[in-house]
């Protein structure tokens, strides 16, 4: 009784949740788990940095959603609303738009770093694929939100980015249609590729993510060289 | 203060700071970060201006040709609904926020009264509640015609 008036406030919150969940000791095992000597170096940090970017992307993201207007009548105005009315506006769309870029730069460099140090080989095969899962999704990302201004320059980089696809042997036509939603690029393609960039995206991110993390912390990462 | 250090000032940074100072100093630089990163976002989500916010000058809503005697429209004026309508004694505009709980109004031709399609409320073309939950009549605003161009004044609360 006298030690619990002695802890301080925020350990007595914790023994208020441990009395009920028993989760500290866990919890402590997987907070305080030491990372290896060999990896206290900077380019250890590019994978977190690229989550970091991820995370960026979906708050200034979802500020974004707040304003913008997924239609060909309104998609630019609404882009212009946001630079020149909206407090701030200017700042979290440029945010978007720059951190988007660094995250595929962060990705291919965390990629290069997981190469050289050989950290994809067995038993990391799968976490290998998992990243690149990631990387492709991280251009998809890339490419749907590239359109969403709806200005010239979006407009027509998406006609000559989705005309790749035409390319394909035999399905190529039918690929092409299904990407547009129509023969051409118009407001079809607008609001599909707005559902992709909000919705099929996200959730694809955060599972992939999710196995990332977990087998990292299952298999603790790769050795020195 | 301490002594003078080499360069001749006094020297903050040759003093121990204390591990109680350190933390406090943390805690000054995270909310001095959390403070730069809450305050612009929660400007952003703060209401944008838009045009015509502010109140004041007579807002054109119509033409009187597009209100024929009997009929009655709901305008914005200034980022707010407005029922013009053309009654016997002249054109008219009230308010379209219905004072009970501020569904948009409209002009039941038929009745010859403003109605609220949420409960059933009715207005006279003064705005006087005539039957209907409402506690209050519609703000009246002036109206002025000049040639056939119809001009409201307010809107805005």
């Amino acid at each position: 009784m006298e030690s619990a008036t002695k802890r301080r406030r925020s350990e007595r919150v914790g023994d208020w949740f441990d009395e009920r969940f028993n989760v500290r000791g866990p919890l402590e095992t997987f907070l305080k788990k030491p990372v290896p000597k060999h990896a206290l170096r900077w380019y250890f940090c590019l994978g977190g940095i690229t989550f970091s970017l991820f995370v960026i992307q979906g708050v200034t993201g979802i500020l974004l959603s707040l304003y913008y207007k997924p239609t060909p009548e309104d998609a630019y105005d609404s882009i212009l609303f946001i630079m020149n009315n909206v407090r701030f506006g200017w700042l979290i769309r440029s945010i978007h738009s720059w951190s988007a870029t660094l995250m595929i730069a962060a990705c291919l460099a965390h990629m290069l770093r997981v190469f050289i140090t050989g950290s994809y080989k067995k038993p990391r095969e799968l976490n290998w694929v998992a990243g690149v899962v990631l990387l492709l999704l991280t251009l998809v990302f890339g490419f749907t939100g590239y359109l969403l201004p709806w200005d010239q320059k979006a407009l027509w980089g998406s006609t000559v980015g989705s005309e790749i696809l035409g390319v394909v042997p035999f399905v190529g036509e039918q690929l092409l249609a299904l990407l547009r939603g129509s023969p051409d690029i118009t407001g079809l393609t607008l609001t599909r590729f707005y559902g992709i960039h909000m919705l099929v995206l996200p959730l694809a991110t955060f599972v992939f993510l999710g196995f990332h993390f977990i087998v990292i912390r299952r298999q603790g990462i790769s050795g020195p060289l | 203060m301490s002594e003078p250090n080499e360069s001749g000032q006094a020297g903050m940074l040759d003093q121990p700071v204390s591990r109680r100072g350190l933390f406090v100093l943390l805690g000054f630089a995270g909310l001095a970060t959390a403070a730069g990163v809450l305050t612009p976002i929660i400007a952003y989500i703060w209401p944008p201006k838009q045009e015509g916010d502010q109140a004041g000058e007579p807002v054109a809503v119509a033409s009187t040709l597009d209100l024929p005697p009997g009929k009655g429209q709901v305008y914005s004026v200034n980022n707010r609904p407005v029922i013009v309508i053309n009654t016997p004694e002249g054109i008219k505009a009230l308010s379209a926020v219905c004072t009970h709980l501020g569904c948009i109004v409209y002009w039941d031709e038929q009745r010859s009264a403003i109605a609220c399609p949420c409960h059933a409320a009715f207005f006279s073309t003064n705005g006087d509640v005539i039957s209907g939950p409402p506690p209050d009549p519609l703000p009246v605003y002036p109206v002025q015609v000049v040639g056939d161009q119809i001009y409201v004044e307010g809107g805005s609360s």
